[in-house]
């Protein structure tokens, strides 16, 4: 399962457009974000809510609850999915090595609850 | 609550400390200020601050008068966007070539 934020992380270096709920729209780079979806944008064109007035902005700072949503490249599924493999490799290498801290790990992740069972079994 | 607002956010403000910044206020109130002060809920110290007044008809269109506020704490909930004024500058519509694909 891909999960919002985690696609959104793996999106970080990579154009995309976002629109905030009052309509504006901002495309630019994404530089930075967090668990509360706020942004930190570099390069960024401003339109605004009727789409007749454009700025340029170097660097912008965005509030995650103010985004309606966001655009993204579509290669960005792919990577996260690539992504999500090697995580997954991780996960079972570490719990190979210590049974006790495994499990918490595994956890984390919804598919891998069997495999955490089984391992401590 | 307390907990999670305790979880660190990616703005990185103090790099806009003592610099003009722009900032954009849910409901559309848009303003620019010094920045003096910031804290971990975006809750913002602004200095000389000046307010862009709205057309009365519709409060999203900006003029371009300012009115004089002078300082203000800006209330972080209310807080949408924050960039900082050097480097912003408005443009014709960049998206031309591109709007016809």
């Amino acid at each position: 399962m891909v999960l919002p934020l985690n696609l959104l992380r793996t999106a970080q270096n990579q154009p995309m457009m976002v629109e905030l709920k009052n309509g504006e729209t901002y495309s630019g780079v994404l530089a930075n974000c967090d668990t509360f979806m706020n942004l930190q944008m570099r390069d960024v064109i401003c339109t605004s809510r009727d789409g007749d007035r454009f700025w340029k902005i170097a660097e912008v700072n965005i509030r995650g609850n103010n985004i309606k949503y966001l655009r993204l490249p579509d290669e960005v599924i792919d990577m996260v999915k690539e992504e999500q493999k090697k995580e997954a490799r991780q996960a079972a290498k570490g719990r190979g090595r210590g049974r006790g801290r495994g499990a918490p790990a595994g956890r984390g992740r919804g598919e891998m609850k069997g495999f955490g069972g089984r391992g401590r079994g | 609550m307390s907990k999670r607002e305790g979880q660190k956010t990616i703005f990185e403000f103090n790099r806009y400390l003592n610099k003009r910044v722009r900032v954009k206020f849910n409901g559309g109130r848009e303003v620019t200020g010094i920045l003096k002060g910031h804290d971990q809920v975006c809750n913002l110290v602004l200095d000389d601050t000046e307010e862009y007044r709205r057309d009365p008809d519709d409060p999203f269109k900006l003029l371009n008068e300012t009115r004089q506020l002078g300082l203000v704490v800006a209330r972080g909930t209310a807080v949408m966007l924050v960039s900082p004024v050097e480097g912003m500058e408005e443009i014709s519509n960049p998206f031309v070539n591109v709007a016809e694909s």
